[in-house]
């Protein structure tokens, strides 16, 4: 009988032990599923989706889509200055490349014709070099460096449009370029009217010029 | 018996509206899922440590993998423009990379354009790194430059770290 108080106040102290346990887990839990969620938020920001498109090719959904395609201005091969406001009235294809990039190469050749064959109706591409090699503002010899492989890709592709360099400083205002080639497609009142991520065909990108032409 | 049994009760009670509780805030492992396939499209394997005699060069085997459905380009692209995987130690670290023997790459192309042709590496890759390691104990942070690519689109070039503890006896 003297045993009795003894395993009840055992049993006490441990279903308080449990229940604190538990309290402390409960919290620790919120905590954790509040960064996931942060982190989940702020990766889904600039991010979008691919969703299946009526065409049979899957179309990339961008939080820009339908929004006016961010502001730029970047030096071209010549250390000239180009600003994306300069184009208002032209629809433009903003297309993100690297030169280490093999989609990339080959979605070139029909760029350049298809930009050929659309620049009477107002239509202009500019190319963006995105090297993804954070080079440093004062880093003059890297800068010469990669004017120099860009310039020998130009040159290679015979690209008759602007070529820009430094994509790299304009990475997050266009969603985190994490996947060359990215295009994205803009109408005359410089709205984004579709966004392509990879390579995808001559034809379809064809058929996303002339939406932006449409607009 | 009897007096017992509230406290006990009480303890399931606890417990069981505890786990509601903790299912509730719905931890979850899959918000990494996306992150994780962008930035590990190269995992180092094994080994994590290694003993070799002091100052003499051994050969260790280091083993790597390409996630599923990526390819990174091997040691010797097709084209001057693909970024080569390299394997490099840095200096002082007490452990000196003499070679690298990378394996051959499997030739491949891309679907939409099967004239052109890359040599990639897929799945698990060995590279033998010949290392000459002075006497003691080195935590060595080599590094592997890659750049990965799917069938469609590429990511940018990456540094991953090797981090491989080298015992010389």
């Amino acid at each position: 009988m003297k045993s009795f108080p003894l395993r009840r106040n055992t049993l006490v102290l441990g279903a308080t032990l449990c229940i604190l346990a538990i309290f402390a887990w409960a919290g620790w839990a919120n905590w954790e599923y509040r960064r996931q969620e942060s982190e989940r938020l702020l990766a889904n920001a600039a991010q979008g989706e691919l969703v299946p498109a009526t065409g049979g090719m899957p179309e990339f959904v961008s939080p820009l889509n339908g929004k006016p395609a961010p502001a730029f201005t970047l030096n071209d091969l010549n250390g000239n200055k180009v600003t994306l406001a300069s184009y208002r009235g032209k629809a433009v294809l903003i297309n993100f490349w690297a030169t280490w990039c093999a989609p990339c190469k080959i979605e070139t050749p029909w760029i350049v014709e298809l930009r050929d064959k659309y620049a009477g109706q107002g239509f202009e591409v500019l190319g963006v070099d995105t090297e993804g090699d954070d080079l440093k503002k004062n880093d003059k010899a890297g800068w010469a460096k990669a004017a120099a492989a860009a310039g020998k890709f130009v040159a290679e592709e015979k690209i008759p449009y602007p070529v820009l360099l430094d994509g790299d400083s304009i990475n997050r205002q266009y969603g985190g370029l994490d996947d060359l080639p990215t295009s994205f497609f803009v109408d005359r009142k410089g709205v984004v009217v579709t966004v392509q991520v990879g390579l995808t065909s001559e034809q379809d990108i064809e058929s996303k010029i002339q939406k932006a032409l449409s607009q | 018996m009897r007096a017992l049994k509230a406290p006990f009760v009480a303890t399931i009670t606890v417990l069981a509206v505890g786990a509601v509780t903790a299912h509730a805030q719905g931890v979850s492992s899959n918000s990494q899922k996306r992150a994780l396939v962008k930035t590990d499209a190269v995992t180092y394997l094994f080994p994590e440590q290694v003993s070799v005699p002091m100052d003499k060069p051994s050969q260790v085997a280091l083993h790597f993998r390409v996630a599923q459905g990526l390819h990174i380009n091997s040691h010797t692209p097709t084209d001057d423009f693909l970024i080569p995987t390299n394997f490099s130690i840095p200096e002082g670290s007490g452990v000196r990379l003499q070679t690298a023997t990378y394996p051959a790459g499997t030739v491949m192309s891309l679907p939409i354009d099967p004239t052109a042709k890359l040599s990639v590496y897929t799945g698990e890759f060995v590279i033998q790194a010949r290392i000459v390691a002075s006497a003691g104990n080195h935590l060595v942070e080599g590094a592997l430059h890659y750049q990965a690519c799917d069938q469609n689109q590429c990511l940018p070039p990456k540094t991953i770290p090797v981090a491989i503890d080298v015992i010389g006896k």
